[in-house]
């Protein structure tokens, strides 16, 4: 059975400063087995975001880099391209994947950048107060969507589907939720493996919970999850069968 | 009329935005200015002529400032740190086409992602940001009073005479609650269209082919720059008539400074306060006069120099000593100010 | 309290998410409706939780300028991993509230002269509910402030109001207030610190089962109890990381699925069967 906590973790720094009941707790420990189990720990290199996602900066025993909001992404390519036997991964959340760094997410799937993106989507902006973000789904309260998140400011932003429509047919691309964790490490390991052995790119969207900003316990945590795994369907995103032009 | 209420500075910004009758926000979230959008977006839930929209990102929000502008509506948004870094890329645009683009900054210790508390380091930035020579006007408010009415007068300022028009904050005055006593300076200014919708077409570039063109008109920004300058800088003095030593500086560090004045005056020491309030264009002159009248000058701000740079450019060839007392990203008690001024 | 020149510097210290800014925002808001000048200053970093959040307050009779001071009149620290960050304001002259109940006295700013014990995390667990807490320190500071109840009291519903979900909330929170305001501040004799982690790992047998549990990485969040597919696990009366409880477990009932370890975002928690079934 796995240890209580992944090897890879940096003991120092833990406990880790992560609010209680994080996702991005759950799925950097999902993380760190998957690291573990394919002995990569040594040539790893972690990229990180702003917002939440920056609190791992010391969180793995791990060469790792913060970066600015969005620019996550386009650093590790540019690193990758330099050490093409290094693991790169970008690890950030829905604001600096799907809203500012959009474009960037987009341009390396479509080159097929051999990196693994991941990204955690809590739907709103978690270290700055509980903004809307992309993936808020219409209706929802937030900080900046008082009466709900309207429609002129678009639905939830379904980022796996859209990174699938631009990406080339050798990337990977899946979503997974912390409701399901065996799963997450083992879509983790296929997104990597898709990088190590195929030299292609990989993105995972992970569906995770926000007990601070959703302002919920831990029961009522799950239960909105599970709405939102309605919405974002779990599972890998496949390329659409292209259609014959008559 | 007063109008006395205990507010923060973001607070106070978004009132004076509003009171100078802003139509929208474009805005992204970023420490300490995310409060000035989600209190525009709480006003707008209650009164639906304002507008706003939270873009993809600082770039876009931006952009979408100009184009507003364009439409002839008073637009603005409010950023701070790396934001500033990503707003200059609309700035620019908005320098060259003279665009009436009102940008609050609450300023944050960096380069990069520093701090989310408190500096003033933005100052290079917003007075000379992006690629070109800085034809814009910068407000530094000391005090969450000032953030009221310097976020009207950068409004007025920048309608009457179409220059990018910054607020300067900082994350202490963006989250310090005092009493502020709100009292409009001005009275509002008019908007119309820039893009003019008329017969004859308005047609905008910002790109030129040829040196000789685009440095006509650079030429008229210029001189139309200077003529503003001498219209709207705008400094305080603080009892410097009698004052042999005299301490420079802007923004919530001035008003600590004022504090250090009386403390030393307390020890008989004749000294005052020269506080620009506009630190770009600053008041040259009254600058220059009260320098030449000190036997000795201090420098105090919360970033490597920013600030001094613009001050000691305007003092060419003044003879006065100049001491510089520089705590990047860091701020001052009015004890410290007098410490500091006492070991230099 | 206040003469004609001199001014009150106050420091409040603890850890994001006890409410050191609602305190903070009540007693200024308070202090001006009571007719004084006022400044309020927060502090804080990046994170929501886990580090120092901090609140600067400057009373005055007099207009006020840039408030931030040097040395504070009173300190009131109510998280002893908040000390580093506020120990710079602390003078022989400076008052010191502490929590008594979760810091030793060993554990304050080296410079502390006058020492104010504050047992409010034991008072909130033992006499109202842990939410209680900054009810309670509000009420003690309000009245060692001296500003009248029923200011204080009116800015507790006007800030807080909204969650008071009904009747019998807003009468506990209403109690906890007067509570607090009767209190007497220990001179000496302080409360035992014991009101916190144990920082030991618990190590537990049973039915062919091992655990581990980790108090000091342990937030409270809950979410093993509420993953456990057969309700062998529930809060417990100890204390972990923030002061909230840990959970307990039923080795009777647990089925060693594994599920408290992998939902665990801080590795707090693992269970495992002591025999291996190996395939």
């Amino acid at each position: 059975m796995e240890k209580i906590m992944p090897s890879c973790w940096r003991s120092q720094t833990k406990p880790h400063l992560f609010c209680p009941g994080c996702g991005h707790g759950i799925t950097l420990k999902q993380l760190g087995y998957a690291v573990d189990e394919l002995k990569i720990q040594g040539k790893t290199t972690f990229g990180i975001d702003i917002g939440c996602s920056l609190l791992a900066w010391n969180f793995f025993d791990i060469d790792t880099i913060q970066t600015h909001h969005g620019r996550t992404t386009p650093v590790m390519v540019g690193y990758k391209m330099m050490k093409p036997k290094r693991v790169a991964i970008a690890y950030m959340g829905d604001g600096g994947g799907y809203a500012i760094g959009l474009q960037s997410l987009l341009h390396a799937a479509f080159r097929n950048d051999p990196i693994t993106a991941i990204l955690v989507n809590n739907s709103l902006y978690g270290m700055t107060g509980g903004q809307m973000a992309p993936t808020t789904r219409p209706g929802e309260v937030t900080v900046t969507s008082p009466d709900g998140k309207q429609a002129e400011f678009g639905d939830g932003l379904k980022g796996p589907e859209l990174v699938r429509q631009i990406a080339n047919k050798k990337a990977y691309i899946a979503r997974a939720s912390i409701s399901k964790p065996i799963v997450l490490k083992n879509t983790l390991k296929k997104a990597i493996e898709n990088q190590i052995k195929n030299n292609s790119f990989s993105f995972v969207e992970v569906v995770s919970i926000c007990p601070t900003n959703w302002k919920m316990n831990a029961k009522q945590c799950f239960s909105r999850l599970s709405d939102m795994e309605d919405y974002y369907p779990l599972g890998e995103v496949l390329a659409q069968k292209e259609k014959n032009v008559e | 009329m007063k109008n006395i209420q205990f507010i923060n500075g973001s607070q106070a910004a978004l009132k004076g935005a509003i009171e100078a009758g802003a139509g929208v926000m474009f805005g992204y979230p970023i420490t300490p200015s995310t409060e000035i959008l989600e209190g525009w977006i709480g006003a707008a839930s209650e009164n639906n002529s304002l507008k706003y929209l939270q873009t993809e990102d600082e770039t876009s929000a931006g952009f979408a400032v100009c184009g507003a502008l364009l439409a002839g509506v008073k637009a603005f948004t409010a950023t701070a740190g790396p934001g500033n870094t990503l707003m200059q890329d609309p700035l620019s645009m908005a320098e060259n086409l003279r665009l009436p683009f009102v940008c609050i900054i609450m300023q944050r210790g960096g380069p990069s992602t520093g701090t989310v508390n408190f500096s003033q380091q933005e100052v290079n930035l917003s007075a000379f940001g992006g690629n070109g020579d800085g034809l814009r006007c910068v407000y530094s408010a000391s005090t969450v009073e000032e953030m009221y009415t310097l976020t009207i007068k950068a409004f007025s300022t920048a309608w009457k005479y179409k220059f990018p028009t910054f607020v300067l904050g900082d994350g202490h005055l963006a989250k310090m609650r005092m009493k502020a006593s709100l009292i409009k300076p001005m009275n509002s200014v008019n908007s119309s269209p820039i893009l003019k919708e008329n017969n004859v077409p308005t047609l905008l570039r910002n790109c030129y082919s040829s040196e000789e063109a685009f440095g006509k008109k650079l030429k008229i920004n210029i001189e139309d720059w200077k003529k503003t300058s001498l219209k709207i800088e705008e400094f305080e003095a603080y009892k410097i008539r009698d004052a042999k030593e005299l301490i420079i500086a802007h923004g919530s560090v001035a008003d600590a400074a004022k504090d250090a004045v009386d403390i030393l005056r307390n020890r008989k020491k004749k000294i005052g306060l020269f506080r620009p309030i506009t630190i770009h264009p600053i008041a040259s002159l009254p600058l220059r006069k009260a320098i030449s009248k000190a036997k000795r000058v201090y420098i105090v701000e919360s970033s490597l120099n920013q600030f001094s740079r613009i001050v000691k450019y305007e003092a060419n060839g003044l003879k006065t000593p100049i001491i510089e007392i520089s705590k990047p990203a860091e701020s001052f008690s009015a004890e410290e100010i007098v410490r500091k001024l006492i070991s230099s | 309290m206040l003469n004609k020149t001199k001014k009150i510097n106050i420091t409040l210290a603890g850890e994001g998410g006890q409410g050191i800014q609602t305190i903070a925002k009540i007693l200024s808001e308070a202090s001006i409706n009571s007719g004084h000048e006022v400044a309020y200053m927060p502090v804080f970093g990046v994170e929501q939780r886990g580090t120092p959040s901090v609140a600067h307050i400057t009373i005055s009779n007099q207009k006020l300028r840039y408030p931030k001071f040097d040395i504070a009149d009173y300190v009131v620290i109510l998280q002893s991993r908040a000390v580093k960050a506020i120990d710079r304001y602390v003078s022989p002259n400076t008052k010191v509230v502490f929590d008594s109940s979760t810091i030793s006295e060993r554990d304050l700013p080296k410079t502390s002269v006058h020492l104010l014990g504050l047992p409010a995390t034991k008072l909130a667990h033992e006499q109202f509910n842990p939410k209680s807490f900054n009810i309670i320190v509000l009420g003690a500071l309000s009245n060692l402030l001296q500003i009248p109840e029923k200011i204080t009291w009116d800015l507790v519903l006007k800030v807080l109001g909204k969650k008071f979900k009904n009747e019998e909330i807003k009468n506990i929170n209403r109690e906890a207030l007067l509570f607090g305001r009767e209190l007497v501040f220990e001179k000496s004799a302080f409360t035992k610190a014991i009101f916190k982690t144990k920082h030991r790992a618990i190590i537990f047998k049973g039915y062919n089962k091992t655990g581990q549990l980790f108090p000091g990485r342990c937030k409270g969040c809950g979410i093993c109890i509420t993953k456990c597919p057969v309700g062998a696990l529930s809060f417990s009366d100890d204390l972990g990381l923030y002061a909230t409880p840990i959970p307990k477990v039923d080795l009777e009932k647990c089925i060693g699925c594994g599920n408290c370890r992998n939902f665990c975002p801080d590795g707090s928690i693992s269970i495992e069967k002591d025999t291996k079934i190996s395939k």
